[in-house]
């Protein structure tokens, strides 16, 4: 399963990783993609604006030309010569002659720069306008600030002289870049062109304006205007109008300039970013959606693919731990023949060759343990035996050699061919406990009561007279979990692990019982300080018949392993030459095996 | 000046005797189409709340009567009232009303008709009948109160069921109100029947509208700008100019607020170029005005200065630590106040003060257009303090010295600043006969008779 999800894992990593890189270089492109036409739309708007400006300079220069060459200016020229002007009779003339010419602004100066008629400023007849005079006229219009009753005005102007004497007539015109001006230009959707007059040092809301009024938040134009106003070179810049990215704003700040390179306005050419704004996030939309579809997708897929992948794993690990468990016989399917299924061919040919070598083994263990049996059979009836041969035999040497001590000789053999007999009968009734091992009585028991009764039975037995003292140690947690098992067989298996240990300790030493418990298993060990086994006897230990005492049978630690097996616990030896031996006995509490009332002994209670 | 109709039969009869030629003779009939530049909602003289402009004396004139009106100099004439006395001191007034004199509803005019009438106009006055007369009791001496009477306002109306019915030589036909008044003449008008049959009034039409109608021939009587008078003469047309009757000036909203605030208006006062305003911006359309009243009525108005003294109000300016840039109102329906505007800004900015013009109410100042609308200079100053809310005479002038006095205590309190006074214009067609307005410009149009078209 683990490898399952890290596959799930690695596969829905694999496609959002993909989404994202995807979504991310789109969105990318997209952005660069817009800021290209962003520039261009801009650039077409600037482009746009100069032409309409030009094309307005050419108008205001047109209508200029022909109010200079009116009847009504020349009259006005000759009324120059002739004398001081009637500004009366002018009063209105500069106003109905722009009118007709559809010019915001118009004036007529005299030579000296006196204003004969005014159109934007009427009543300023008879005061002086040196400013627009210089000594070259230019013959395009260019952008002048032009100053009015209620403040002050930009303006694309064009002047003209009339020449008829000495005294020379100029014809000022001009139209006002105002928001109609502004909204004249043909602006695509999403831009907007605004304008602020500069009238003076710093930012003034109110000379901004657009094609529809004043422009809100215009404190927001402001850093740009101050930037111009430092260094007038065209800028752009990003505004945030409001916290929504999608209200922000490119600007492209154009400075004007007039005659004198002095900075008179600046036209600003807003490009909104919430067609961009609204696209990224259309692309993120699909992008989030495409990529929970394709995680769910991949979840699906890769967990149908994994499946795939790690079922014949699965099976493989189950398989393997059949074996593990001595289930040798187990045979995975092979469904493919690929890599796992190679695999699989493989473990089954193990396993296979494992059953066909335990089998081998087996056989051979059997046959060994016949031998063995054979061997220690003869071995141990062959000691009494011999005695029983030598006894008869002398009895026969005595009945016939010395009749006359062949009863004392007959008493005397009698006794030891009882003994020998006894003794071979002890031999066999060893075997036969060996093969009539009963299975375990489970109860409940406390197993350090179990310690402490062995400790307490070979008591006596240590402190023998006749032999080396053993100091016996009780080493016991306290308190440790009830457990269920076979009181008898227990202190049984005990009794033989100490039987060794005293065996193992002809010198005297110390023989330590300890208990223990660690999470819901409870162990004991019996250590002794006797002169330790080798590697090779530890490995052989618990074989049957196997001893490494010059009269054991060879069955008291199979024995001891059969109760502790058929406790379902398990044990072990620890040996050191010259240091002692410890024996590890681990059993499981087992509870679940006591029995129930009515149930008859033997039979593990089972658990529904 | 006028005459009845039977005597003036007669004495056109002798004069065509005599060898006069038949063409001079006054024919009865025709209708007179006029334009005016206003445009009154109601026609009522009680009503207080239309503008008081300087030609609702002239179409009032037309419909209704007041019991005492003025000759050319000035001096109180019968009208409805045959005679009257003063008592206690002039705070008791008779009228004696004329007999037989019908509204033109043919109800007659009776001295209670006429107080009531007057009640209505003056609510603080005490106005009763006593037998043939009408009583008027005032709270204080009032030896003008005969001049008071000849106001436009004060006209006898009778207002019956919402209709309104007067004494004058037309009755009212057809009124569309802000638009057209269409008026006829009535045979039974006391002071006999006009040669005209009906005159219809064209209202709410400007200068330039008024101007085209009249060189289309669609009208026979026109209002025409000060400032066009001049051109439209020189372009041949029959234009007559009153004396100046209206005033123009700067009012401010408050007094003076400062000494500063004082010197500043001063300062104002002397920048301020009133000939050129005179002669270019209104054509000789008006005079400078140093004073409120023109120099024809009162005979010293040459003694307010009028002409700019560009270094004097530099010097007063330059005492003013701290000058205020005030706004300068005007009326947007109004060009040539514009202009006017305009200049003074520029007269200002010479003498170092800044100013701004502006159509909003709110202004510190305005430009103003202030009608005189007596030519008995005692009426005209009251009502011109009336008008701008400046504390009125208390009683009579017994001299010119006091009307001066009167006139440059107001002058004084700086709460205007006189700029021009203005002549009023009206443009007729050759048709127009016998046209006698008055100084002030009022029309007398019982004896205005139409002639035939020339071919």
């Amino acid at each position: 399963m683990i490898f399952r999800r890290r596959l799930l894992a690695v596969f829905a990593l694999t496609v959002l990783v993909s989404v994202v890189a995807v979504a991310w270089s789109i969105s990318s492109f997209t952005r660069r993609a817009f800021e290209k036409a962003n520039e261009e739309r801009s650039a077409a708007l600037v482009a746009q604006f100069r032409h309409e400006f030009n094309r307005r300079g050419e108008e205001v220069a047109h209508h200029v030309d022909t109010i200079a060459a009116s009847e009504g200016t020349t009259r006005m020229a000759l009324a120059l010569i002739h004398g001081s002007p009637d500004y009366g009779a002018y009063l209105n003339e500069a106003k109905t002659i722009a009118e007709n010419h559809q010019l915001d602004f118009l004036e007529f100066i005299d030579n000296q720069g006196t204003i004969i008629s005014s159109a934007q400023w009427p009543a300023k007849f008879g005061y002086k306008e040196t400013a627009t005079l210089v000594s070259t006229i230019p013959k395009d219009a260019f952008l002048k600030q032009e100053e009015l009753p209620d403040g002050a005005a930009l303006g694309l102007f064009a002047v003209r002289e009339v020449s008829l004497g000495e005294k020379p007539l100029f014809v000022v015109g001009g139209r006002r870049i105002d928001k109609d001006f502004l909204a004249s230009l043909e602006l695509p959707t999403g831009m907007r062109a605004m304008f602020y007059q500069n009238l003076g040092a710093g930012f003034s809301p109110q000379f901004l304006i657009d094609a529809s009024s004043s422009v809100p938040q215009a404190d927001r134009i402001a850093p740009i205007i101050q930037q111009l106003q430092q260094q007038p070179r065209e800028t752009t810049t990003l505004v945030h109008w409001s916290s929504n990215p999608a209200d922000d704003e490119t600007i492209d700040g154009i400075p004007l300039t007039g005659r004198d390179n002095q900075l008179l306005g600046v036209l600003l050419i807003g490009n909104s970013r919430r067609s961009y704004v609204e696209l990224r996030q259309r692309i993120r939309s699909a992008a989030l959606l495409c990529g929970g579809g394709g995680i769910l997708l991949a979840i699906l897929l890769s967990g149908w693919a994994a499946g795939r992948v790690t079922r014949p794993i699965e099976q493989l690990a189950r398989a393997a731990r059949d074996v593990a468990s001595g289930n040798w016989n187990t045979q995975v399917p092979v469904s493919s023949s690929d890599e796992i299924g190679e695999l699989a061919e493989s473990f089954n040919g193990m396993t296979r060759e494992l059953l066909a070598q335990r089998e081998h083994l087996v056989q051979a263990e059997r046959v060994a343990a016949w031998r063995e049996l054979a061997r220690r059979l003869a071995h141990e009836l062959k000691n009494p035996l011999f005695p029983l041969q030598l006894t008869v035999e002398n009895l026969l040497r005595a009945r016939q050699q010395s009749p006359q001590q062949f009863e004392e000789i007959f008493q005397e053999s009698s006794s030891t061919l009882l003994a020998e007999i006894a003794n071979l009968k002890a031999i066999i009734s060893h075997f036969s406990e060996f093969s009539r091992m009963p299975q375990p009585q489970f109860q409940q028991i406390q197993l350090n009561d179990v310690v402490q009764n062995v400790a307490r039975l070979f008591q006596a037995q240590l402190r023998a007279p006749e032999r080396a003292p053993i100091e016996c140690k009780l080493e016991l947690t306290e308190p440790m979990d009830s457990i269920a098992a076979d009181i008898d067989l227990l202190h049984r298996a005990l009794s033989n692990l100490v039987l060794n240990a005293m065996d193992a300790m002809p010198q005297g030493g110390t023989l330590t019982l300890r208990t223990r418990r660690d999470g819901g298993l409870s162990y004991v060990e019996v250590s002794d300080t006797g002169t330790g086994l080798t590697p090779e006897e530890c490995e052989r230990l618990f074989t049957p018949y196997y001893t490494s005492k010059p009269h054991g049978t060879g069955l008291g630690l199979a024995i001891v392993q059969s109760v502790i097996s058929d406790h379902g616990g398990r044990i072990s030896v620890r040996s050191e030459s010259g240091r002692g031996t410890t024996f590890m006995i681990e059993l499981p509490r087992n509870l679940d095996k006591l029995q129930k009332p009515g149930q008859p002994l033997g039979v593990p209670a089972r658990s529904d | 000046m006028r005459l009845t109709g039977f005597p003036l039969f007669v004495a056109i009869s002798l004069f065509c005797a005599l060898g006069g030629s038949a063409a001079a003779r006054p024919p009865y009939g025709g209708t007179l189409h006029v334009e005016m530049r206003a445009a009154p909602t109601s026609l009522d003289p009680a009503d207080a709340s239309q503008p008081d402009w300087s030609g609702y004396r002239n179409l009032s004139s037309l419909m209704f009567d007041t019991l005492v009106s003025l000759d050319a100099r000035g001096k109180p004439e019968p009208a409805l009232a045959t005679s009257w006395k003063a008592e206690s001191g002039d705070q008791r007034w008779q009228f004696f009303l004329r007999r037989g004199v019908t509204f033109q509803d043919g109800a007659p005019v009776t001295p209670d008709v006429v107080a009531a009438s007057l009640r209505r106009t003056n609510p603080s006055w005490k106005v009763f009948s006593e037998g043939e007369a009408v009583v008027i009791e005032r709270d204080s001496p009032a030896p003008n109160l005969p001049l008071e009477l000849s106001l436009a306002r004060n006209a006898i109306a009778r207002r019956e069921g919402g209709k309104l019915s007067g004494t004058g030589p037309f009755a009212i036909s057809q009124w569309n109100p802000g638009k057209k008044l269409s008026l006829v003449a009535r045979d039974d008008y006391w002071g006999g029947r006009a040669f005209l049959d009906a005159i219809e009034i064209e209202l709410g039409k400007s200068f330039g509208e008024q101007m085209i109608s009249f060189d289309l021939g669609k009208t026979q009587l026109i209002e025409v700008a000060p400032e066009q008078a001049h051109r439209a003469i020189a372009e041949g047309r029959h234009i007559r100019s009153s004396a100046p009757i209206e005033l123009i000036a700067l009012v401010f909203g408050r007094d003076p607020q400062s000494p500063e605030d004082a010197r500043q208006r001063q300062a104002l006062a002397l920048s301020i170029d009133r000939d050129l305003l005179s002669t270019v911006v209104l054509q000789g359309g008006g005079e400078p005005a140093g004073g409120l009243l023109p120099n024809w009525m009162t005979g010293y108005a040459f003694l307010f200065p009028t002409s700019i003294d560009l270094a004097a109000a530099r010097q007063v300016r330059s005492e003013i630590p701290h000058t205020t840039s005030w706004t300068l109102g005007y009326d947007p329906a109004d060009p040539t106040a514009r202009v006017i505007a305009e200049r003074i800004v520029l007269n200002a900015r010479d003498a170092g003060m800044g100013m701004q013009i502006t159509t909003a109410s709110s202004a510190d100042l305005r430009i103003v257009r202030l009608p005189l609308i007596s030519i008995d200079p005692q009426i005209a100053l009251n009502e011109l303090a009336s008008e701008l809310g400046l504390p009125q005479a208390k009683s009579a002038f017994a001299s010119t010295d006091d009307l001066y006095a009167a006139e440059n205590k107001l002058l004084q309190s700086q709460r205007l600043i006189p700029l021009l006074h203005l002549r009023t214009a009206n443009g007729m067609s050759n048709t127009v006969r016998n046209w006698r307005a008055t100084r002030d410009g009022s029309w007398r149009m019982p004896n205005v008779w139409l002639a035939a078209e020339k071919p």
